[in-house]
C-alpha cells in the first residue's frame, strides 16, 4: 500500500483517490454527523492530529434537490428505502458529510432531567445526569447559536399548533433550532438553500480543518485494526458517490479510534472486525426508535404552509406519558404521501394542501425492542423490530391528543391516518373512536429517524457495551460515539444530547490522548 | 401430458409478462415499455382530471419521473421498487378486476377496473397490500404533486432562494468534481451566514 496522505486541514473527496493508500493520525472518527464532528473539533483545537472518515460526498446547495424521491435516494442509506422487518417502518439514515444534521430539521432539544434519572438508575450511570451534561449542552449551543425559533420566522401553521395547545391548556413553546438567520423556507428536509442551518458541514467541520483536521470523504470503513484490548486504526476502501461502488483500498492507523457511523453502522462495523467489543453480547441488541406518527388537518382558509420553519414549534407536555408534540413541513408532495383515498378523493385532497397543517408524535417506544446484524457479503444491516402492544397504544394516545389539538386550533376536519377507521374525523365526537380503538402495528403508517440503544453505555460491563465515557469496556483505546450508546431512547430529538455526550467524550479524550 | 401442460404454462406466461405492450417510442434509463405501461395506467387511474390541478395524472409523465428516480436508486432498491410494480400489474390474477376481462392485467384493464382494483388494495383486511399500495402511491404523488405546474396551481412552488456563499462552500467541489472545480466566484462570508429574503416561487406571493 502506497502513502498518499492527506494534508492537515485538508478535504478529500472521491476524485482524490487514485490509488490505495495509508494515513496516520493520533485519532481517527468514523462518521462525520453530529457527535463525530464535534469529536472532532474538540480533538483538533486540542492539537491532536485527527483524521475524520465519512462515507458520503459533500453537499453544497446546488446538490441538493426539493424533489422528496430524488432527495432521499441520493442523501440517505439504501436510497431513502431502508427499513425494518418484523413490525415494517421505514428509517432514514443520512450518508453525507454532516451526517443527518445535512437534512433534519434542526431541532436541538435537551431532555427534562428525569429522562437522565432513568438512565442514572436503570443502566448504573452515576454521572450522567441532566446536571452532569448542562454544561456540555451548554458548550454546544453556543458554538451552533441554538435558540429558540422566533415569533416572525414562525409561520401560520407553526403558530396554530401553539394556538390549538393553549385552547387546551397544554403547555408549548418554540423549538430551539441550531440555525442562524433563518427565513422560513421551511426545507430543512431535502438541505438548506439558505445556508442559516447550521449543519456540521459547514460549522464543526470547517472549524476542525482550521486546527488541522484531515477530512476524508467517500471512504467505506470495512473493518476496525486491532489485537487485544487495544485497536490500531481503521480500514477499508475508497466508494463512489450513490452507486455506492468500491475501488482502492486504504487504512487508517491511530493510536485511538472513535466510532460515531450512526446506531445502526457502528454495531455492524464492529460484527465485522471479529466481533469486537461485544464481551457482553450486547453489540445489536436493545435497538429503540422514536417511531412518528403524522396528522393532517385542514383548516377553513388557506394558512400559507410552505412559510414557516420546518418544524419550529412543540410540546413536552406529555413526555412522562412517553410522547412529544410537534409540528412538521417538508416538500408539499412529500406530505400529500400522507393522504388517503385513490382517484378523484385523493386528487381533491391535493386541493387541500393549502390549508392543510401536518403534525406529528413521536413516541418513546422502550419496550419495543430489536437486533441489528450485518447482512451476507453486506455492511447494509438486517434490522428486526417489533412493535410492543403497550407502545402502539401510546402512538394512538398521541394521535388522538393532536387530533384534540386540530380541532381546539379550529380545523374543519382531521385525517389521522389510522388503518381500519374513517380516512376523515370532523369533529371531537368522531375523533373519540380513537380513544378505544383496538389498533394492530399495521393499522399505523410510521417512520423513524431517531434510532438508538445498539451499543448501549452501561456501568456494567456485562450489560452493555462502552462506560459513561463511551469507552468499550475492555479497550483501552476504542470509544464509541452515536446514538447507540444510549441507554435506552431519549423520548425527544437527540442531536443535540448525542453532541453534548460528544463533547464530555472529547473532554475526556483530550486528556487521555 | 404434463410437459404439454407445462408448456402451455409458460407460453402463457411469457405471453402475459412480455409480450403485447405498444412502443411508445420513450427511451428510459431503466424502465421497460410493461413498466411504462403500468405506470402510465396507474398515473391515470390514481390522478384523474381534476379542476384543481392543470394536469391529470395521465399529463404529467410519471413513467419519465420514475425512471429518474429508478436511475439513482442502488440495485438491490431499483430491484424492488419494480418487482412492486410488476406485483400490481400482474397480481389481478390474484385479485381481479370486477366485470368481464378483469383478470387482465392492470394496464390493460378499463378505466374503472384499476381505480376498482387500487380501491381493494386499499381497504384490504392485509396490512401488507396496503403498504404495497401506500408504496406505489408514494412514488407517484412525488412525481405527481411535485409536478412543476401542480405546485404552481397549489400556490406551494418552492421558494427562489440564491443560496449565499458560506466559508465552506469553497472547500468541497460539486459530488464527483475535483477540487479545482470549485467555483471561486464570490467571497466566503465572514462569521455567520445570513440567510437571503425569500422570493416567491412561480405564481406565489411572497410572506
Amino acid at each position: 500500500m502506497s502513502s498518499e496522505a492527506s494534508e492537515d486541514g485538508e478535504v478529500r473527496v472521491f476524485s482524490d483517490y487514485t490509488r490505495d493508500f495509508e494515513e496516520d493520525a493520533d485519532v481517527v472518527i468514523v462518521g462525520s454527523g453530529p457527535s463525530g464532528s464535534v469529536v472532532a473539533y474538540e480533538l483538533a483545537k486540542a492539537g491532536h492530529k485527527v483524521v475524520l472518515i465519512e462515507e458520503g460526498p459533500p453537499f453544497t446547495p446546488q446538490e441538493f434537490r426539493a424533489d422528496g424521491n430524488i432527495s432521499m435516494a441520493r442523501t440517505m442509506r439504501e436510497g431513502g428505502l431502508r427499513s425494518t422487518t418484523g413490525t415494517f417502518m421505514p428509517i432514514l439514515q443520512a450518508i453525507c458529510l454532516g451526517g443527518g444534521s445535512l437534512i433534519n430539521s434542526a431541532m436541538c432539544v435537551r431532555p427534562p432531567a428525569f429522562i437522565f434519572d432513568e438512565w442514572s438508575t436503570r443502566y448504573e450511570l452515576d454521572h450522567t445526569t441532566r446536571a452532569d451534561l448542562d454544561p456540555h449542552y451548554d458548550a454546544v449551543s453556543e458554538f451552533l447559536g441554538i435558540a429558540p425559533t422566533p415569533e416572525d420566522v414562525q409561520g401560520p401553521r407553526n403558530l396554530l399548533f401553539r394556538q390549538g395547545c393553549d385552547a387546551l391548556g397544554i403547555a408549548s413553546e418554540p423549538v430551539d433550532r441550531n440555525v442562524r438567520g433563518c427565513r422560513g423556507s421551511g426545507e430543512c428536509f431535502s438541505g438548506c438553500r439558505a445556508r442559516a442551518k447550521q449543519s456540521m458541514d459547514i460549522s464543526y467541520i470547517p472549524e476542525a480543518m482550521k486546527f488541522g483536521a484531515r477530512v476524508l470523504t467517500s471512504l467505506q470503513v470495512q473493518g476496525v485494526l486491532g489485537e487485544g484490548r487495544r485497536v490500531g486504526g481503521v480500514e477499508g476502501r475508497v466508494v463512489e458517490p450513490f452507486s455506492g461502488r468500491t475501488s482502492h483500498a486504504f487504512r487508517v492507523r491511530a493510536r485511538w479510534v472513535v466510532l460515531a457511523a450512526g446506531c445502526m453502522a457502528t454495531p455492524v462495523l464492529l460484527q465485522k472486525s471479529g466481533n469486537l467489543a461485544n464481551t457482553s453480547g450486547q453489540v445489536g441488541r436493545n435497538l429503540q426508535f422514536h417511531p412518528g406518527s403524522a396528522v393532517a388537518g385542514v383548516f377553513p382558509e388557506s394558512i400559507d404552509p410552505i412559510f414557516g420553519g420546518t418544524q419550529s414549534y412543540q410540546s413536552l407536555a406529555f413526555l412522562e406519558e412517553g410522547f412529544k408534540l410537534e409540528t412538521m413541513w417538508s416538500a408539499p408532495a412529500a406530505l400529500a404521501v400522507r393522504m388517503p383515498g385513490v382517484g378523484t378523493e385523493l386528487v381533491q385532497r391535493f386541493g387541500e394542501l393549502p390549508r392543510t397543517a401536518i403534525w406529528d408524535a413521536i413516541a418513546s417506544t422502550h419496550r419495543s425492542l430489536g437486533t441489528v446484524k450485518a447482512r451476507f457479503r453486506s455492511l447494509n444491516p438486517v434490522i428486526r423490530w417489533t412493535l410492543h402492544p403497550e407502545d402502539i397504544k401510546v402512538m394512538l394516545r398521541s394521535i388522538h391528543v393532536l387530533a384534540q389539538i386540530f380541532f381546539a386550533a379550529g380545523a374543519e376536519k382531521v385525517l389521522p391516518g389510522v388503518g381500519g377507521l374513517a380516512d376523515e374525523m370532523h369533529s371531537l365526537e368522531e375523533a373519540e373512536v380513537l380513544r378505544d380503538y383496538a389498533i394492530r402495528p399495521g393499522d399505523l403508517v410510521t417512520a423513524s429517524s431517531h434510532v438508538f440503544c445498539t451499543t448501549r453505555m452501561h456501568g456494567d460491563p456485562a450489560q452493555g457495551v462502552v462506560d459513561e465515557e463511551g469507552r468499550c469496556h475492555g479497550y483501552d483505546n476504542l470509544y464509541i460515539a452515536d446514538t447507540g450508546i444510549f441507554p435506552r431512547c431519549p423520548s425527544v430529538n437527540p442531536m443535540l444530547t448525542v453532541m453534548a455526550l460528544a463533547h464530555r467524550q472529547a473532554q475526556s479524550l483530550v486528556e487521555r490522548v | 401430458m404434463w410437459g404439454i401442460v407445462l408448456i402451455a404454462l409458460a407460453v402463457l406466461a411469457v405471453r402475459r409478462v412480455w409480450l403485447g405492450y405498444p412502443a411508445t417510442g420513450a427511451e428510459f434509463a431503466v424502465l421497460a415499455p410493461r413498466e411504462e405501461a403500468f405506470l402510465q395506467a396507474a398515473a391515470e387511474a390514481l390522478f384523474p382530471p381534476h379542476e384543481r390541478l392543470p394536469l391529470s395524472g395521465g399529463q404529467a409523465d410519471l413513467p419519465g419521473y420514475a425512471d429518474r428516480y429508478l436511475a439513482v436508486l442502488p440495485r438491490r432498491q431499483r430491484t424492488l421498487i419494480r418487482a412492486l410494480f410488476a406485483l400490481f400489474e400482474h397480481a389481478t390474477l390474484l385479485w381481479p378486476g370486477k366485470g368481464r376481462g378483469g383478470f387482465k392485467r392492470f394496464s390493460a384493464l378499463l378505466p374503472e377496473q384499476r381505480l376498482g382494483v387500487l380501491r381493494d388494495w386499499q381497504s384490504s383486511s392485509l396490512a401488507l397490500r396496503r403498504l404495497c399500495l401506500t408504496a406505489l402511491k408514494a412514488i407517484l404523488i412525488l412525481g405527481y404533486v411535485g409536478h412543476s405546474e401542480s405546485l404552481a396551481a397549489l400556490e406551494l412552488a418552492p421558494w427562489k432562494i440564491e443560496s449565499p456563499r458560506v466559508e465552506a462552500d469553497f472547500l468541497y467541489p460539486p459530488i464527483g468534481g475535483r477540487r479545482d472545480q470549485i467555483s471561486r466566484a464570490g467571497k466566503p462570508l465572514g462569521g455567520a451566514p445570513t440567510a437571503p429574503p425569500l422570493m416567491p416561487g412561480l405564481d406565489q406571493e411572497a410572506p
